[in-house]
């Protein structure tokens, strides 16, 4: 019976630990866990195979069994006193801290462990130590001596509390700070936000009979305001776009300077108050009666500031004139992204060296377009244009005009008149023969001289990444041309790198040219033919395909069943070759690739280096450049002595 | 246990064989003691450990970084861990920084055996400084030829004070706490002297062993060694047999016919001359029934092939004498451990289990009450065998590098340990009374599932 139950937990165990998953899985953790619980055999057996598991020499079986170890350790007293026993050997094999037994290869896995197993001792040590002396000392010992670096995750966890418990509390004493301040200036406070409204009350009634003449009430009643409120947007409005331009000359300029200060100043109280009252709504008092009356005033005052400021917006004049200053200055900043834009339009708003012409068409279909740095041109253009923006000759032929780089051609643009050759009155001394002062070089040669040579720039394509998926989860980010060479041609994929279909987007880029309709139809129809045609073909294809596969199939089944037959025939253990053999056909693959994987987690992997090695140090190889060397001496030496043979 | 109590009470038991039998129980349920720790102040590796002689209570440890450390076994400085732990601090530490301290690694500190009002520490600095235990000041100061492997003190001793000092220098020196002066310079051994040890019986035999592979036994009282141990020379059993002893005694008083035995007797005669206390000493020793065997192999100017016998291949590492002063341990560099027999000088052929011991540094071993067990520093771990049957009985685990000292006090049968990693470690029986109230958190089980 007890042997029998000692195979589970065996079994088990050898089962969670040969995977190559980062963690043991959690069903056969459970399950060993239940095992282990209710027999203290089971236990000690569990002890005694995980510590043999434990030296094997694979990391990742390590990592696993260390993780199961864990778990059980965390849980069991029998089995942490089985375990503290050997806890220096348990040490030596997951951390690896004696030299002459270092962890075993996949050296991933084996940082992982590594990192894995002073967490653990840690955590057991913060737990258990008071209990074992043998994990106190290892800690002590892998910390002190050999100053390894532990994760610390109490006391960092602590840490982090202490210091948020200490800023809780400084905030809370500059709130109460903030709060006895306002107690001692509410006072002041107050007085100054009402003396502000009262004088901005006083400044409107000055502007608004005088300016606008629309005989209503005084303002400064609210609930005339708010009852008339509509018809005196409207009004005010209509005010507005007529009387603009009057209010920025008038003679009361004085009164809507001051008016302008005053709602700088309503507006920093504004943001004052709400401070205030934010202060007031996180304090913390034992008595919070006056808290609250002080909250409740300004609140109100807040309320009564809000809408004097709505009043000064809605009367308009003054708090037009500051957005318009807000304007101005707008509109400097975006001359200035204009001109940092790009390369070449720097020189085209600045230097003005952009030559705009609207009648050589042929250099319009030389050069190349751009079209969002014509736009910006014609931005920066406009702004400098200003009042231009109306001549609507000009902007549709600036929008026609081709760029041109800047060159001295450009001085004589379009000019057919003939040079003077020496019109500049150069003297020329040592010149015996006749000067003749008009000398002219004619137009046409002078159009010779400035044929402007445009240097062709390829166009910058943006090569795409391959994006196949990768194992890790992310996509291949190789930008090749065509092909990857990890993953074949390069297709369009989608975010998780799955090829997209890849007919579509093919074909459809070619209505994308035709701009006319009848053309597009036209290739529509052609397209729909030729898509049935290429159906029918791949359909022909994979049939032809499937045939050959089959075929091929057959071919192999016979093939193995005929070596079968030999090696049955040849050898006694036939059967057992037979019986293995037969996994290996008929199983699926993915069972043979993870039995592979623990091993093959030990092969090194193949680095394009060995790749490259492989190519460049075989024998052929080096025995080609060997006699392509002595071949090249060989030539040097006869032509050095041509007579010697 | 209660049953023993019961018997003892009811008179049943002797006294003394009760007391054996608990204490040998306990020795055979050692185990590393999570109660009691002893926070050493070391940054080297601990060389020597000794306990005091006369209380058995403060513990003198020696260590690499030239520093020695006194702890109090008995009382904690402090509790950790909810009162679970005892801490013990040491009393004091004497390192580098102190005025007269030693400059290189302390290999060797042990107790004045009267008091604990002295201690003697040796080192690698060629010098052997006596320390006040009571200013922490070196009240004495001996410079050596070498460097210091290990000091002695005789724990018999009432008629002298000498410190005996092995060291890299052939000769094995003899230091007067009395005089301040070297009382006398052994000669013999042809390499540095790893290890020495008083005899327990005689206070006036010294038993030294070399990197020579020799041991040697000394009379301080006469010049020259009076034996040699050879590996090859052996008896079975404990003791040598009866009968060929008869025959010897016989052979050797009735006629010393053979060659050999002539010319040791030629030999012998100017010593005779010269030494006037080897009645004495064989009484002190115990085998004056043996006297003309022993006188034959006493002989100082002995064969050289007897002069050049080795009791292991390369260094004698340890020695320890048990504590009837009957039998000699030693271990070498061959990670080979010997039983010898004080009296015949023969190898005892008791085969210790394989053992794989350090072989560069001397060690120190300890033997448990009433000679059972002989505990010996194995690489990171500590064995304790069967004196006799050379099994092990007994596996101390819990240094993470090598160990090299170990001190077994046979009052509170408790086992101190220190090594390479630093640490002091105390091996002691479980509690009788486990306190249950364990700080904080129990240690149980914790299933979640």
């Amino acid at each position: 019976m007890e042997e029998e139950e000692g195979g589970k937990v065996r079994v088990l165990i050898e089962t969670a630990t040969i995977s190559t998953e980062p963690d043991v899985d959690p069903r056969l953790l459970k399950a060993i866990k239940s095992v282990v619980r209710y027999s203290d055999s089971e236990l000690r057996l569990a002890a005694r195979i995980l510590m043999d598991l434990m030296k094997r020499e694979h990391s990742q079986v390590r990592y696993l069994t260390l993780l199961i170890i864990d778990e059980l350790f965390m849980r069991s007293k029998l089995f942490r006193t089985l375990v503290v026993e050997n806890l220096d050997q348990l040490l030596t094999l997951s951390v690896g801290f004696r030299i002459h037994s270092s962890l075993p290869p996949p050296a991933n896995v084996a940082t992982a462990l590594r990192k894995k197993a002073i967490e653990f001792l840690e955590k057991w040590n913060s737990s258990f130590g008071v209990h074992y002396k043998q994990i106190r000392l290892g800690f002590d010992y892998l910390k002190n001596t050999l100053k390894y670096q532990f994760p610390n995750l109490q006391e960092t966890a602590t840490r982090l509390q202490q210091e948020r418990r200490e800023r809780e509390r400084k905030t809370k004493k500059i709130l109460l700070k903030k709060f006895e301040i306002l107690e001692k200036n509410f006072a002041s406070i107050k007085e100054e936000i009402q003396s502000t409204v009262d004088e901005i009350g006083e400044c409107l009634e000055i502007v608004r009979p005088k300016e606008e003449g629309v005989p209503f009430c005084p303002l400064d009643e609210e609930d005339m305001e708010e009852f008339h409120s509509y018809e005196f947007r409207q009004l005010r409005l209509q005010a507005l776009e007529e009387g603009e331009k009057l209010h920025e000359n008038s003679e009361n300029k004085v009164v809507f300077d001051a008016l302008r200060e005053l709602y700088k100043i309503l507006v920093k109280h504004l943001t004052a108050v709400q401070e205030w009252i934010l202060v007031l709504v996180k304090v913390e008092l034992t008595d919070n009666r006056s808290r609250d009356s002080y909250l409740k005033e300004f609140i109100d005052i807040r309320n009564n500031i809000q809408s004097v400021k709505k009043k000064c917006e809605e009367s308009g004049c003054n708090l037009s004139n500051i957005a318009k200053h807000e304007e101005e200055d707008f509109w400097e900043e975006g001359k200035i992204e204009t001109t940092e834009g790009g390369n070449f339009s720097l020189p085209n708003n600045r230097t003005g060296g952009l030559a705009v012409t609207s009648t050589s068409k042929e250099v319009q279909g030389s050069i190349p377009k751009c079209h969002d740095k014509e736009s910006d041109a014609n931005k920066g253009r406009s702004h400098e244009g200003g009042g231009s923006n109306s001549d609507p000759l000009r902007s549709k032929l600036l929008a026609e005009a081709p760029e041109v780089n800047w060159s001295n051609h450009l001085a004589s643009w379009g000019s057919k008149m003939d040079v003077l050759a020496n019109h500049r009155g150069l003297e020329l001394e040592s010149h015996w023969g006749r000067v003749d002062q008009d000398a002219v070089i004619p137009a046409e040669k002078i159009a010779e001289l400035n044929l402007q040579a445009t240097v062709y720039k390829e166009k910058q394509v943006e090569i795409q990444p391959c994006r196949a998926p990768l194992s890790n989860g992310k996509v291949c980010p190789r930008r090749d041309l065509r092909i990857c060479p990890f993953h074949g041609p390069v297709i369009p994929r989608d975010d998780e790198g799955k090829p997209l279909n890849q007919n579509p987007p093919k074909d459809e880029k070619a209505p994308d040219l035709g701009t006319d309709l009848v053309e597009q139809l036209t290739k529509q129809a052609v397209q729909n033919v030729r898509e049935k045609d290429k159906e029918l073909a791949r359909k022909r294809e994979i049939d032809k395909k499937a045939l050959k596969r089959a075929k091929l199939a057959k071919i192999r089944e016979h093939n193995e069943a005929v070596l079968r037959d030999s090696a049955i025939a040849s050898t006694s253990k036939s059967a057992f070759i037979g019986e293995d053999w037969e996994p290996s056909t008929s199983r699926n693959p993915s069972f043979r690739n993870k039995k592979k994987t623990l091993a093959s987690m030990l092969q090194k992997k193949e680095t394009p280096k060995d790749r490259l090695a492989r190519r460049i140090l075989n024998t052929r190889a080096s025995a080609a450049t060997v006699r392509q060397l002595t071949l090249g001496e060989d030539a040097n030496y006869r032509e050095a002595f041509p007579n010697q043979w | 246990m209660w049953r023993q109590i019961g018997d003892r009470e009811a008179g049943k038991l002797r006294p003394n064989s009760f007391l054996n039998r608990i204490k040998s129980t306990r020795i055979q349920t050692l185990q590393l003691s999570n109660h009691k720790d002893i926070i050493s102040p070391h940054r080297g590796s601990v060389n020597t450990l000794q306990l005091d002689l006369t209380e058995g209570r403060y513990l003198l440890s020696g260590a690499s970084d030239a520093s020695a450390a006194v702890f109090d076994v008995q009382r904690g400085t402090d509790y950790g861990r909810g009162g679970a732990i005892t801490r013990h601090k040491c009393l004091f530490a004497v390192d580098k920084q102190h005025e007269h301290g030693h400059k290189y690694a302390v290999s060797s500190a042990v107790w004045y055996p009267v008091d604990t009002g002295l201690f003697v520490t040796g080192s690698y600095d060629h010098h052997i400084n006596v320390w006040d235990t009571n200013t922490t000041q070196v009240v004495m100061d001996f410079k050596m030829p070498g460097k210091v492997y290990r000091t002695a003190m005789s724990p018999l001793a009432t008629s002298h004070m000498l410190i005996a000092a092995g060291t890299e220098d052939v000769q094995v020196r003899l230091c007067d706490i009395a005089s301040g002066a070297f009382a006398h310079t052994l000669s013999g051994h042809r390499d540095g002297v790893m290890t020495v040890e008083w005899s327990t019986s005689s206070e006036w035999v010294l038993l030294t062993g070399g990197c020579d592979g020799a041991i040697r036994f000394w009379d301080i009282r006469r010049a020259g060694c009076f034996r040699v141990l050879d590996q090859s020379q052996s008896q079975l059993g404990r003791r040598p047999p009866i009968l060929e002893r008869s025959a010897t005694i016989k052979g050797s008083t009735v006629k010393p016919s053979s060659p050999s035995q002539s010319t040791s007797a030629k030999a012998r005669a100017p010593q005779r001359k010269l030494s006037n206390g080897s009645g004495a000493k064989h009484s002190l020793i115990g085998k004056s029934p043996v006297k003309g065997s022993m006188k034959q192999r006493l002989h100082p100017g002995m064969l050289s092939s007897q002069d050049r016998a080795t009791a292991h291949y390369g260094a004698v590492t340890g020695l320890k004498v048990t504590e009837d002063g009957m039998y000699l341990l030693s271990a070498g560099s061959d990670s080979r451990l010997r039983l010898w027999d004080v009296e015949s000088g023969c190898n005892t052929l008791v085969n210790f289990e394989t053992v794989r011991m350090q072989t560069s540094r001397p060690i120190q071993l300890a033997t448990s009450q009433n000679s059972e067990l002989v505990f010996v520093p194995c690489m990171t771990a500590v064995k304790a065998f069967d004196m006799w049957s050379g099994k092990t009985s007994l596996k101390f685990r819990g240094h993470y590098e090598h160990v090299n000292c170990c001190w077994f006090s046979s009052q509170d049968q408790e086992l101190y340990t220190g090594g390479n990693d630093r640490q002091i470690l105390v091996w002691s029986p479980p509690r009788l009374v486990s306190n249950e109230d364990e700080g904080p958190s129990k240690d149980e089980d914790n299933w979640s599932d």
